[in-house]
């Protein structure tokens, strides 16, 4: 035990520039977890709510005012005006773009009725996994609804029970389990005739929303941009602009979190280098004492590694703690994160020890190579 | 019956390059030979090159020239793990200042003489007690260096030199921060260690009074064991 009883003894001796160093190491530490969490955070709060229904764009013409009473087009709560559903052949044909699919989105009160192609499984409001109990809907559905969980739990609302939506009647054949941060997140669900049927004004052929994927995730900007060029007034909403929604989200990406965490643990290091030299050039009259009584480079490099290894492993505790609490302080309301993710805290953690190493590595190598009777000679 | 000769030192130089150009030979073609269990003592004015020769004997240092012949091994030639190993395991040293760590107790300074060899923890405590209380420090086992007199500080030393059961004791001017009751004191300690273990001492000192505990006296001059010397204790 004794290397460990003299590299505390020896930290306790110096404590001002231990103190120094392990807070180096705290902020490491807490900054890869604080920024790390927080653009994963960011990451999960713009993508999921297109990733949850499979879209990368949603496009719709915005709607100026807002219709009263019966009812409204609407999608991701924006109001919208509703277009011709032969469009999504056109909108198909634009460079880039895999699939567009039709949705009519309408609200009335606080009900907001979704009417979907449930031929298309890969993108669309809901997919067959959403569903909890009875099934997911067919063509050939022409009154049977889906309707929310938790919604039909609300109003006592069983497979089978009826429900009606303006002049639509349906009869429930499926319960889904629609996440909060699904953007398409409706209470009533059902083929989209009979969607266009039910709403009061002839509605045959319209849709308000398109759900759009594309086949590179990079060319979102270029394709909104021409669906934009091409269709005056159309809105297509992407990740980005749903990131500029979001609050409480620190708006970076992990990328980004990941360089400033680097350049943080780099100038620590450089710093506990400077440290580490000052504190090996105050004890190389010890280091010529124990040399002197028998130890070799390896056991001075060692015990340089202990305080070391000491001094990285409470600084990258104490900021996983700080980071983890400022993530919680910053993400704590946010439904779907991650506060205290152990893949984070256990990179936070390596990186305060490659950083520790790093910094006593020359330091290290210096005592190490010191002349035992120079050593001891120094004062 | 000739005794086993342990150290043999054959045309021994070493030789410092001065940044003006000259050549300081602080130890110069020395020849020496000590017999196993021998207390002996240098004596020399300071500057005479008596603990550059301690330091060569010890293998804290390199020769410039000749050879330093250690229990039979040539320890000029030792690479660098065996010259530690040669440190750890046959000379131990008693340094003017003690040379302790500050910030160990008593006791710690002397395991961390143990520390390198594969000791377990609790053998490793008890024989560091057991030297701590064979110098009469037992109650002073938990006391930091600064907590001790200067007298005390030594004794540590000495049980720390003694810790890997050396063959060789080098005193490296041992009394010099010592009164002389306290100096006495140390150097009977020391003698004691050695008749009782079978060490070899090799002291360097000023003191007039180790003449009381050592075999043989050497006199020391610009790096050479004079044939005909002036005693410069008397």
């Amino acid at each position: 035990m004794i290397p460990y009883s003299y590299a505390l003894k020896e930290m306790r001796r110096r404590k001002h520039r231990t103190i120094v160093n392990v807070i180096g190491f705290i902020i490491v530490v807490a900054t890869l977890v604080t920024l790390v969490s927080t653009a994963r955070a960011w990451d999960t709060s713009t993508s999921q709510p297109l990733k949850q229904i499979g879209t990368d764009l949603i496009l719709i013409y915005s709607a100026p005012v807002v219709p009263s009473g019966t009812g409204c087009f609407i999608a991701n709560h924006l109001f919208s005006f509703p277009f011709e559903q032969s469009s999504m052949t056109e909108i198909q044909q634009v460079e880039g773009i895999k699939n567009a699919v039709p949705i009519l989105m309408h609200r009335m009160g606080a009900v907001v009725f979704v009417g979907f192609d449930p031929e298309e499984k890969e993108t669309n409001a809901i997919l067959p996994n959403n569903i909890v109990e009875g099934r997911y809907l067919t063509s050939e559905d022409t009154n049977a609804a889906i309707v929310d969980y938790e919604y039909a739990k609300l109003n006592n609302l069983t497979i089978g029970s009826p429900i009606n939506y303006i002049k639509g009647k349906f009869q429930i054949v499926g319960l889904a389990n629609i996440d909060a941060a699904n953007i398409l997140k409706s209470h009533i669900y059902v083929n989209l005739p009979a969607g266009q049927n039910a709403l009061p004004e002839n509605n045959t052929g319209l849709v308000n929303v398109a759900l759009i994927s594309v086949y590179d995730p990079r060319d979102v900007p270029k394709v909104s941009q021409e669906l934009i060029d091409k269709w005056a007034g159309a809105t297509p909403i992407a990740a980005t602009d749903l990131a500029a929604s979001t609050s409480n989200v620190l708006k970076i990406n992990e990328q980004t979190a990941w360089n400033i965490s680097i350049i943080v643990a780099v100038v620590t290091v450089l710093f506990t280098i400077r440290t580490q030299v000052s504190t090996v050039s105050e004890r190389t009259h010890e280091i010529g004492i124990l040399k002197a009584i028998g130890w070799s480079k390896s056991n001075i490099v060692n015990q340089i590694f202990i305080e070391s290894a000491i001094q990285t492993g409470v600084g990258g505790l104490i900021g996983c703690i700080i980071g983890v609490g400022l993530t919680w302080y910053l993400l704590g309301s946010m439904s779907g994160v991650t506060i205290a993710d152990p893949l984070i805290l256990a990179a936070g953690f390596l990186l305060a020890l490659i950083s520790g190493i790093v910094a006593s590595a020359y330091p290290a190598w210096k005592a190490a190579k010191l002349s035992p009777t120079e050593a001891l000679r120094a004062i | 019956m000739q005794k086993n000769i342990i150290i043999q030192l054959d045309q021994l130089t070493k030789t410092y390059h001065l940044k003006t150009g000259e050549q300081i030979h602080a130890v110069n073609n020395l020849n020496l030979t000590i017999p196993q269990g021998e207390f002996c003592t240098i004596i020399g004015a300071s500057g005479s090159g008596k603990t550059t020769l301690l330091n060569l004997i010890g293998g804290l240092d390199k020769p410039t020239s000749g050879s330093v012949i250690v229990d039979g091994e040539d320890i000029s030639k030792l690479n660098e793990r065996d010259t530690v190993k040669f440190r750890r395991e046959k000379v131990g040293f008693v340094f003017q200042s003690f040379n302790l760590i500050q910030t160990l107790t008593a006791t710690e300074n002397i395991e961390a003489a143990l520390a390198p060899s594969e000791m377990a923890d609790s053998e490793r405590i008890n024989h560091a007690l057991t030297l701590l209380e064979s110098v009469g420090l037992k109650s002073r086992i938990n006391h930091l260096p600064n907590e001790l007199s200067a007298g005390e500080q030594q004794r540590v030393a000495i049980a720390r030199a003694l810790a890997n059961k050396p063959k060789i004791l080098l005193l490296d001017e041992p009394t010099g921060n010592l009164d002389t009751a306290t100096g006495k004191e140390i150097m009977k300690i020391c003698h004691c260690a050695s008749k009782q273990n079978g060490q070899t001492v090799l002291a360097v000192t000023h003191a007039s009074y180790v003449k009381e505990f050592t075999d043989r006296l050497l006199y020391m001059q610009d790096g050479k064991i004079q044939t005909n010397p002036v005693d410069p204790i008397n």
